[in-house]
């Protein structure tokens, strides 16, 4: 169990010391149990801080904000950013290294260890609790969790509320840190992929019947998009004007650029949206579930990168996040690929 | 009697091979469907992801991608990286449920007209009882 008084510590002494401009946390939201990302300036400011296993969020994505932020200072201040990060989170940092988006300088990784747990899914939760207001959630000394609500303390085994993520999860710990806290604890695991099974045992068109229902309801909100944090690029295939509009672009030059794809939310062009962004997440995902948890229409986005994580592993032995120094995926190559399905 | 169905094939060869190896075969007036638009590009490597899904999206009932044979690229590695890529793309499209069969992968050298002529046939032949290809089409 990750003491959050250590946390407090250790965050406090950081900020004491001046070594970041803020520290990226966690604390109470003002809607109940779910927390919200704290930016914190102030040293006595630290208190704020909490440590539970409702902290979903993956803050590396204020990282492209910042670096946003940065590039458009007069006199930016040059120190880092402390990020408090779980294991997969600190996955997300090291691809952003690997891609040389951020330099090491440029963040203060405090790792948390999630410790053979994990965080909740809100939605398994909800559900196990039968829409009782939930006030309080807390690591408990086996694998369970303690929920407080009106009614009193109740002991959920966590299996059954974890996200399928953290059930899936290989490493529960930080990769990269400069300050670590709690125990590098690494859970047995049958099977890294179960999420999967469901839909790989089905028939082809089976799974075409699966996946239309759902890139159907697709309501092309981006908001997968926009909290994934290896979404950065500054222009995006799917926006309609993807090209620099200047006084002396022609309407006919205008018209004649490439619409890759529609903006109207139709099944058709969600699809190529979505494969899009599957495709260009392949060995970068580092299966935050961020893109899943925030689709207001439940999408299960999360099984696409799922997938070709699994095919990477498989296929070519690899690993997102897990080194910041390796080669990516699709500019490596071995002579051994397979190309049995090449004429 | 109904007019029998023509799928419609977008190739994407590359320049220093495989859209040698079309042009010899039709330099050499060997016979072979018309259903292929070929779409020549620099190098098998540099077929985005996207231009296949696309492709698809624009209504071709199957799509191919062709390059040199692995040691053969102008650009010494570039079908390397295409074979990874389109690996991942293909795995990408059966898994959410297109025809494994409508997207395909060659290595035709300059000199290989023959076998050229020759995946373009089987490639109708396998796109023919498979019927439009629905799934991606834009406005079906």
């Amino acid at each position: 169990m990750v003491n959050l008084e250590d946390l407090k510590k250790e965050t406090k002494k950081i900020l004491e010391e001046e070594r970041v401009k803020y520290i990226i946390g966690y604390k109470r939201g003002s809607n109940g149990l779910m927390p919200v990302p704290a930016f914190i300036k102030n040293p006595e400011d630290v208190e704020k801080l909490i440590w539970d296993p409702a902290c979903v969020y993956n803050l590396s994505r204020f990282l492209v904000d910042e670096k946003r932020r940065k590039a458009k200072e007069k006199k930016p201040d040059e120190r880092a950013v402390g990020l408090i990060v779980k294991g997969c989170d600190s996955r997300a940092l090291n691809v952003l290294l690997q891609e040389k988006f951020i330099n090491r300088d440029d963040v203060y990784i405090i790792g948390v260890s999630c410790e053979n747990t994990g965080i909740v899914d809100e939605k398994k939760l909800a559900k196990k609790l039968k829409g009782k207001k939930i006030l309080k959630i807390e690591y408990s000394e086996k694998d369970n969790f303690v929920t407080t609500t009106e009614d009193g303390k109740t002991e959920i085994s966590a299996q059954g509320i974890l996200a399928e993520r953290c059930l899936e999860c290989r490493a529960g710990f930080p990769v990269i840190y400069d300050v670590f806290l709690g125990e590098k604890a690494k859970r047995k695991l049958d099977n890294p992929c179960k999420s999967l099974e469901n839909i790989e045992n089905l028939s082809g068109e089976e799974r075409w019947a699966f996946w239309k229902e759902q890139f159907d309801k697709c309501i092309r909100c981006y908001a997968c998009r926009s909290i994934c944090p290896m979404c950065y690029c500054e222009e995006c295939v799917v926006d309609t004007i993807n090209y620099a509009v200047a006084t002396d672009t022609t309407a006919e030059e205008k018209a004649q650029r490439i619409k890759w794809i529609e903006k109207s939310p139709v099944a058709s062009e969600n699809i190529v949206y979505h494969l899009v962004r599957a495709i260009h997440l392949a060995g970068r995902c580092i299966d935050c579930g961020e893109c899943e948890r925030v689709c207001p229409l439940d999408i299960p986005i999360r099984l696409l990168n799922k997938k070709l994580e699994k095919e990477a592993r498989e296929l070519f032995g690899y690993e997102a996040g897990l080194d910041p120094d390796q080669v990516s995926l699709i500019s490596s190559f071995k002579d051994e690929d397979p190309d049995d399905f090449i004429i | 009697m109904a007019e029998e169905f023509e799928p419609k094939i977008v190739a994407f060869l590359c320049k220093w091979c495989s859209s040698a190896g079309s042009d010899l075969a039709g330099v050499t007036r060997m016979e072979y469907p018309s259903n292929v638009v070929p779409i020549t590009v620099m190098c098998s490597g540099s077929v985005s992801p996207l231009y296949i899904f696309s492709a698809f999206n624009k209504g071709a009932d199957g799509v191919l991608v062709s390059g040199c044979h692995p040691g053969d690229c102008h650009y010494i590695k570039g079908n390397f990286y295409t074979r990874r890529r389109i690996t991942m793309v293909k795995k990408l499209l059966e898994y959410i449920g297109l025809e494994p069969q409508r997207f395909q992968m060659s290595w035709v050298s300059a000199a290989e007209g023959t076998k050229y002529t020759q995946i373009i046939k089987d490639f109708v032949k396998e796109l023919k009882p498979l019927g439009p290809q629905t799934k991606l089409r834009r406005n079906p």
